[in-house]
């Protein structure tokens, strides 16, 4: 018998070579028979990728590179330019845009609006014409120096996929009363994973307890079987001055932190309220027990030159924030012992003193971070830790005596 | 022809008993056969969203079998026998908007996927064909249906190198990355039949008194995947041609 194998085989080999070609081409007629690549469906997608405004207006903007606005998150509803005042800004601004290929927007790309009564509203269509999206473009004032931080301000947030989901987004209130989005969290790419949670169940929230009034409590959570799918375990609870990039999550998280805001102030200390409890478990990016590792917390913040020599833009994100060339000053909390009741603590910022030339053009951007797990950006640490933090306050170089 | 291709399925089926109880009269002959599968698994309607196959690799699709065969006279006989063979593909297709769904444990990201998907699929399975056959000339001509129980299965792969948008073509965009840790992997081997049934259709040629080359194509009848899964939205019908070599005895 394996005799008979082995002849049938050479036989085989021989056949092979003839008809190989010719079966193949059958073989091909066959399935393009079964089934036809179709004509290219018409695109569904109707983002706005950028926004920009002409060279007309580059007088009311302290700064170039604000003048375009390019790395649009696919879930941003808002775009907001910073002028230097919007008190002067003419009654017609030209605003272009950049969509997706074949989308259209109402009222007009490059159409001139009047945004000195508040945001106006534009709708994208898809090429399809199936989908559409809104998008509120404003122009504002730079941040005012915010100076006691207290997370008495919040609001829920219903995520975009997962109806029943709600989460809390942090906010604050400035001199003149009206609301200031400094805040960012990674709540958003957890509300995508999961449906009927309630805002205490995310890793950031504003909790009841706190040293006064509302407080911030931060968590470190499993990031689920789907998180760890991706290599992403755990999900570390954190709130940070800046804006949260949804679109990276899953490819690049370190880049999903856009840290900051311009200042007209240069940080000299930030002093606050916290309590610590490490989770009992401390693990790896690859979900891997470390014994004998405690999970700490961290508080940090940077301050830095945001625009570089030729004029652009200069990011600080998860990748960069301690090491980018461009930070002029910078402060940790050195440790944060784990305590159930509420310990002060306080950090101070070394480095360079800012140029007050390029602060008052808002030269200058500023980023405060906390964090339930010191690791949480390479997804190390442990779950179950959790850092509350209350009646932050900032103090700036300017108010020293 | 088609006709004739019912007819010859149609006496195939009503030889089983026969073949079972061995009362069969006429020559009996027995072929040990070697084949080469070639083909994969296709929708028979391809989603739109499906832009290109930008690679398509023949996975060893080897059959190993015997076959016995009785010839009633005027031409006319049934084959049957048992075959271990596996079929399989391995793709690469370029998608836009491409309905999926990502499962892990409790945890689901479904979406509209545009980028690159790479798609594994294997099994190893034990064939039975049941065919009706007829002689004319150097060839047997032989039609008839099959069953398969599958000894292992396999269908996964990964989404790389594009985005998902959640929910619906507004929802949020999810870059997918293309290396480990930034793309998607997915595992639906569990979804996949452990039976499969479908029609056979070809002819042995004899080449000499002993061996002899073979042609077949094999239309499966059921899905790839269990009905009850439904996150991939297509029926993919496993079809195959199989050229081999035989010896008589």
């Amino acid at each position: 018998m394996a005799f008979s194998v082995s002849i049938n085989l050479s036989i085989f080999a021989d056949i092979k070579y003839l008809t190989m070609k010719k079966l193949i081409a059958i073989l091909a007629i066959l399935l393009a028979f079964v089934s036809c690549i179709k004509d290219e469906p018409r695109n569904s997608e109707c983002d706005i990728l950028s926004a920009e405004v002409d060279e007309s207006l580059a007088e009311h903007f302290h700064n170039a590179s604000q003048m375009k606005i390019s790395d649009i998150a696919s879930n941003e509803r808002r775009i907001v330019f910073v002028v230097r005042s919007t008190a002067s800004l003419p009654a017609a601004v030209k605003v272009s845009f950049t969509l997706t290929e074949g989308a259209t927007i109402v009222p007009e790309s490059g159409s001139a609006q009047d945004f000195t009564h508040g945001p106006v509203k534009y709708t994208v269509t898809s090429e399809d014409g199936k989908w559409h999206r809104e998008y509120e473009v404003l122009f504002k004032d730079p941040s005012l120096v915010l100076d006691k931080l207290g997370f008495e301000h919040f609001e829920e947030e219903t995520s975009q996929i997962q109806s029943t989901t709600r989460y809390h987004v942090f906010y604050e209130m400035d001199d003149s009363d009206s609301p200031r989005n400094i805040w960012a969290s990674g709540n958003a790419g957890v509300a995508m994973m999961n449906s009927e949670w309630t805002p205490e169940k995310f890793p950031t929230y504003a909790t009841s307890e706190g040293y006064k009034g509302y407080g911030l409590c931060l968590n470190t959570q499993s990031a689920g079987s789907l998180g760890a799918l991706f290599g992403k375990p755990i999900a570390a609870g954190n709130l940070f001055i800046g804006r949260f990039i949804l679109d990276k999550v899953m490819s690049n998280p370190l880049e999903t932190t856009d840290f900051g805001t311009p200042v007209i102030k240069e940080p000299a200390s930030v002093s606050g309220w916290y309590k610590y409890a490490p989770g009992p478990v401390f693990t790896n990016k690859d979900n891997k027990v470390v014994e004998g590792r405690t999970d700490e917390a961290n508080i940090y913040g940077v301050f830095w030159r945001n625009t570089d020599e030729e004029g652009n833009e200069v990011k600080l994100d998860g990748s960069n924030v301690f090491t980018s060339p461009y930070i002029i000053r910078k402060a940790q909390v050195e440790s944060l012992p784990a305590t159930d009741s509420w310990t002060r603590f306080e950090m101070t910022f070394d480095g360079e003193r800012a140029d007050a030339g390029i602060l008052a053009g808002l030269g200058y951007s500023f980023t405060l971070v906390f964090s339930s797990s010191k690791g949480g950006d390479a997804f190390e640490g442990a779950v179950g830790s959790t850092l509350y933090v209350d009646e932050v306050e900032i103090k700036y170089m300017e108010d020293q005596p | 022809m088609k006709k004739r291709i019912i007819v010859l399925a149609a006496a195939a089926l009503m030889s089983v008993p026969g073949f079972a109880s061995g009362i069969i009269p006429g020559d009996m002959t027995f072929k040990l056969r070697a084949a080469y599968n070639l083909g994969g698994m296709a929708p028979l309607d391809m989603p739109a969203a499906i832009r290109s196959i930008d690679s398509y690799n023949l996975t060893a699709s080897l059959l190993l079998g015997v076959d016995a065969g009785w010839n009633f006279g005027s031409g006319w006989g049934i084959q049957s026998g048992l075959h271990l063979e596996n079929k399989g593909m391995e793709a690469e297709i370029s998608t836009k908007g491409y309905h999926m769904q990502m499962v892990q444990g409790t945890n689901s990201l479904e979406g509209f996927f545009t980028g690159h998907v790479h798609q594994y699929v294997a099994a190893v399975m034990l064939t039975m064909p049941i065919q009706a056959t007829y002689k004319l000339g150097c060839a047997t001509i032989k039609a008839g249906p099959y069953v398969s129980a599958l000894l292992n299965r396999n269908f996964r792969g990964l989404a790389f190198d594009g985005y998902l948008r959640q929910g619906n073509p507004t929802g949020p965009k999810i870059i997918i990355g293309n290396k480990e840790g930034e793309w998607a992997t997915y595992d639906f081997s569990d979804e996949v039949r452990r039976f499969q049934c479908g029609l056979n259709a070809g002819a042995d040629f004899d080449l000499s008194r002993g061996f002899g080359i073979s042609a077949d194509l094999n239309w499966g009848l059921t899905g790839l995947l269990k009905s009850s899964f439904t996150v991939v939205e297509q029926a993919l019908y496993p079809i195959y041609a199989t050229i081999g070599a035989f010896y008589r005895f």
